[in-house]
């Protein structure tokens, strides 16, 4: 689709993605590429199939029964979906926040080194990580006090970056994002939304949100979502001001939604 | 110049690295997950085998000599015969859950309409705590405080009172648990619209909540019917079908644990064999309701409890 | 004169009109008439009355059994291990490790096998599989306790006897306790096999509540361990059991208490030996199972039947502590199914 600059291949394809529940289609044939560093917003109205979409990116479509998947993503070139692969594996180059907060009935720290713990990591190497991982995700500062105090301490706001810092610990190159403002305050909404614009320069980011303003903020592209079709994607100034689809336009200017 | 072409080899794209369980750590986590879910579930046989295994040999036993006159014969001289503790268990189960009921019912509509949540508290866990004494320090209270203080003797009223406590949290657990699961919404509708305590409980929440009690009673009475200790001690056994509160009766446990010890093939062990047949019946039956009540009582409130 | 507001019209058959309402006041709302009052005040006290019946009941049980042994035998020789009505020494030592002795071991077993039932049907069994199962686990707590005891005494008791107990002397006697000649083991009755049936009585109540415990967890926790590159094992060890962790340790309590305190069952399976067991095999006595026997006996020997009482008060403190602290923990602390426990 476009002359990549880097070499390699996209870190993200999506061929043909078709997402079925008995015999309704819940994602019809999306097609969407995501090359570099970026961050995706993916709006569409309630039902529309957004978070279907990103659960499908990293293989949590499995944990509902019913579900079948046919087409293609490819990380960095291997479909995820490919029998030989672990989903084990693809969940931790492809992380996930969900829409609460779901911090573990633990510290901090033990939170952010949930996954290292899992691959066994060293002690040491699990502190840098989880330094970093902090950090990055803008939590750091307010934590770096007092990491062993119980995460369910922390505001909604914390909470979910500190979910944000966990998911970052195992070094994703893909985060999945599932409208994970949606139960914070304005002010943590801020704190979670400047995260993100840092981030967005690291990795790939794919941002669910029912916020068309978020979308305007934060994101470099726009997927817009109906039905289960990509009906349309672009640059996010330009799907905003000037949507090409019908559909599009009566999303974004509230017709609907 | 060197074209690559001839069976050229292509690397691998770097997200082949999904396809290597890269370390041993890693299948062996995987492994071990798989390897419980084949183990864990057969666990299940643990529970579900000695189930069936007592069910089927209960019945076996007992189906080889029960016969009609062995459920009907009253005579006092019929040593065969288990038509007269089937009688008096359901006389005694009778008056028991009425007590219980009566109890139960009134003091759990009681403790979830009228009390306030401090005494509420106290109450419930009183309940709690009845719930959890042991059959036999409930047949003693029953034996000093009836059999003895009160004077009544080893009798049917004695035996009856001493259940009916017995099955008594069980009741006012459910029906406090019953009328309290009334949703918030209706319960304020009714009382804004002035209706008074009396009529709210009658007209509303009874209807919500009768399939509940009705659950809760018939589970008392499975609980009750399958006790010992509590009749035990407070009952004694008559080979007469009792005529009036202050006379002995027999009953089906009790029947069974008089006669356990006896040998094989003898006319007693086949009694136990037989009550215990229709202990087992009585109380697959009485389960096999509730939860008939169960799935109808959900179906019709499922708009409900939104 | 029709619309004079006054209370000056003496006509006999005319009502006096109520006052004009003026801004200042509200209209008074009628008094109920004294009958209505007097049933409310009536169901009231009916109502405080019924709801007190569970503390009454318990109020009486412990008031009988303290009335009836008067503190009679209360004394060192109480904590003796030495029960003859004869010599009138009453030590109940020997019946309290003996429930001990049954009650730790089943609760081990019961636990464990909870556990691994609750997880397979919370994290690993589909749930049209585990809709069915499940209450069929349940229905074990709906067997009868004699039931339990009949099946013990007359089927697995010869099992034990004839075949593990054997195989055991034959191949574990060499560990200390774990021997013991033919007679001992035999008949089947004892240790071994109380708690293999105390077990199975305490299982659906370890069972419902590890499940209700896990199945409490949210499910966006579950899933956020999973998408952080966890199996399902580690889920369900690292957060739902975390998570879950107070249902857990109620199911151990309540579950402790189903067999400390069962009666019927011990008295048929464990043999009633008035003597403590010497080896793994043998058959020795629990505080509710002698009760449960002797109360007939101890009616003709003076102090005896005082002693019994005092034993039933040990009983029902220790069962009562167990449970308080068990339902404290209970997470769901009304729930249909709980009820029926």
């Amino acid at each position: 689709m476009t002359a990549s600059v880097a070499s390699g291949p996209p870190v993200l394809s999506v061929q043909k993605l078709r997402v079925r529940a008995g015999k309704r289609i819940l994602l019809d044939d999306v097609d969407l590429e995501f090359e570099r560093t970026s961050l995706t917003a993916v709006i569409g109205p309630s039902g529309c199939g957004k978070t279907t979409f990103v659960r499908s990116l990293n293989r949590m479509t499995e944990m509902t029964p019913g579900l079948k998947v046919t087409g293609r993503v490819d990380y960095l070139g291997q479909n995820i979906y490919d029998p030989a692969v672990d989903p084990v594996l693809v969940r931790r180059r492809i992380g996930m926040v969900f829409q609460r907060p779901t911090v573990f009935p633990m510290s901090v720290f033990e939170n952010a080194a949930f996954g290292l713990r899992l691959i066994r990591e060293e002690e040491n190497e699990i502190d840098r990580a989880v330094t970093e991982a902090l950090q990055r995700a803008g939590l750091w500062d307010e934590v770096k006090d007092d990491l062993n105090r119980s995460a369910l301490g922390l505001s909604g706001g914390q909470q979910q970056r500190l979910c944000i810092a966990r998911a970052l610990a195992v070094q994703p190159k893909v985060l999945l994002m599932d409208e994970p403002c949606s139960a914070l305050d304005p002010a943590a909404t801020q704190r979670v939304e400047a995260t993100m614009d840092r981030l967005k320069q690291e990795i790939v980011i794919v941002l669910v949100t029912h916020n068309v303003g978020q979308a305007a903020r934060v994101s470099d592209r726009v997927a817009f979502l109906h039905s289960g079709r990509l009906v349309e994607v672009g640059v996010t100034a330009d799907i905003l001001e000037r949507p090409r689809e019908k559909l599009t336009e009566q999303f974004i200017t509230g017709r609907f939604g | 110049m060197v074209t690559a072409t001839e069976g050229s080899y292509v690397p691998p794209p770097p997200g082949a690295e999904l396809l290597r369980a890269t370390s041993l750590s890693l299948r062996w986590r995987v492994s071990f997950d798989r390897a419980i879910g084949y183990l864990l579930p057969l666990l299940y046989l643990v529970a579900l085998l000695p189930i069936a295994w007592i069910v089927y040999w209960v019945s076996v036993h007992a189906l080889v000599t029960l016969n009609w006159s062995a459920l009907t014969d009253t005579s006092p001289l019929d040593t065969h015969s288990l038509a007269v503790p089937i009688i008096s268990t359901f006389y005694v189960m009778l008056l028991a859950t009425v007590i219980a009921v009566v109890f139960g019912l009134f003091g759990g509509i009681a403790t979830a309409e009228f009390l306030s949540e401090r005494v509420a508290g106290w109450v419930r866990t009183s309940a709690n705590l009845l719930a959890g004494t042991p059959s036999v320090v409930v047949g003693y209270f029953g034996y000093f405080a009836f059999v003895l203080y009160f004077g009544w003797g080893l009798n049917v009223i004695s035996g009856s009172f001493t259940l009916a406590f017995f099955m008594l949290p069980y009741l006012f657990r459910t029906v406090d648990l019953a009328y309290t699961s009334v949703p918030r919404s209706i319960r304020e509708a009714a009382y804004g619209q002035g209706s008074r305590p009396f009529q709210y409980l009658l007209r509303i929440a009874t209807p919500i909540a009768f399939p509940q009690v009705l659950n809760g009673v018939f589970l008392a009475m499975a609980i009750g019917v399958g006790e010992t200790a509590p009749l035990w001690l407070t009952l004694e056994q008559s080979a007469l079908v009792p005529t009036g509160l202050f006379q002995p009766a027999s009953f089906l446990t009790g029947q069974i644990f008089e006669d356990y010890t006896s040998g094989p093939g003898t006319p007693g062990i086949a009694l136990a064999f037989e009550a215990a047949f229709i202990l087992l019946v009585v109380v697959i039956s009485l389960n096999i309701i509730v939860r008939i009540i169960s799935a109808r009582f959900r179906k019709r409130v499922e708009g409900l409890f939104q | 004169m029709a619309d004079a507001p006054t209370g000056t019209d003496s006509s006999p058959d005319r009502q006096p009109l109520p006052p004009t309402l003026s801004p200042a006041t509200e209209p008074r709302e009628p008094r109920a008439p004294a009958g209505r009052r007097a049933k409310k005040h009536l169901s009231t006290a009916v109502a405080l009355v019924a709801a007190l019946v569970p503390t009454a009941v318990v109020i009486g049980v412990v008031v009988s059994l303290v009335s009836a042994s008067d503190f009679h035998n209360l004394g060192w020789a109480f904590f003796g291990s030495k029960w003859n009505s004869n010599t009138q020494t009453y030590g109940v030592a020997i019946f309290v490790v003996g429930s001990f002795l049954t009650a730790i071991p089943a609760l081990v077993l019961s636990m464990l096998i909870g556990l691994g039932i609750a997880i397979a049907s919370t994290s690993y069994l589909p749930r049209w599989i585990t809709r069915i199962i499940d209450p069929c686990v349940d229905f074990l707590a709906g067997i009868p306790s004699i039931i339990y005891g009949l099946w013990g005494y007359l089927l697995l008791a010869p099992i034990f006897g004839t075949l593990i107990s054997p195989w055991v002397v034959n191949h574990l006697g060499f560990i200390p306790g774990f021997s013991a000649p033919s007679y001992v083991y035999v008949g089947g009755v004892g240790l071994p096999l109380s708690i293999v049936v105390l077990t199975l009585m305490s299982l659906p109540i370890t069972t419902l509540l590890i499940r209700d415990a896990l199945r409490s967890v949210p499910r966006d926790l579950v899933e956020s361990g999973l998408a952080l590159g966890a199996t399902r094992w580690e889920t369900v060890r690292r957060i739902s059991m975390r998570h879950g962790s107070r249902g857990i340790w109620s199911a151990a309590f309540l579950g402790f208490g189903r067999a400390f305190g069962e009666t019927v069952a011990v008295a048929m399976v464990l043999g009633a030996a008035t003597a403590y067991p010497t080896t793994v095999f043998s058959q020795t006595d629990t505080m509710a199972a002698f009760m449960f026997d002797n109360l007939d006996g101890a009616l003709a020997t003076p102090g005896e039947l005082q002693a019994l009482a005092e034993l039933a008060i040990l009983l029902l403190a220790i069962t009562l502590v167990v449970n308080v602290v068990g339902r404290r923990f209970v997470s769901a602390l009304y729930t249909q199914e709980v009820a029926g426990l």
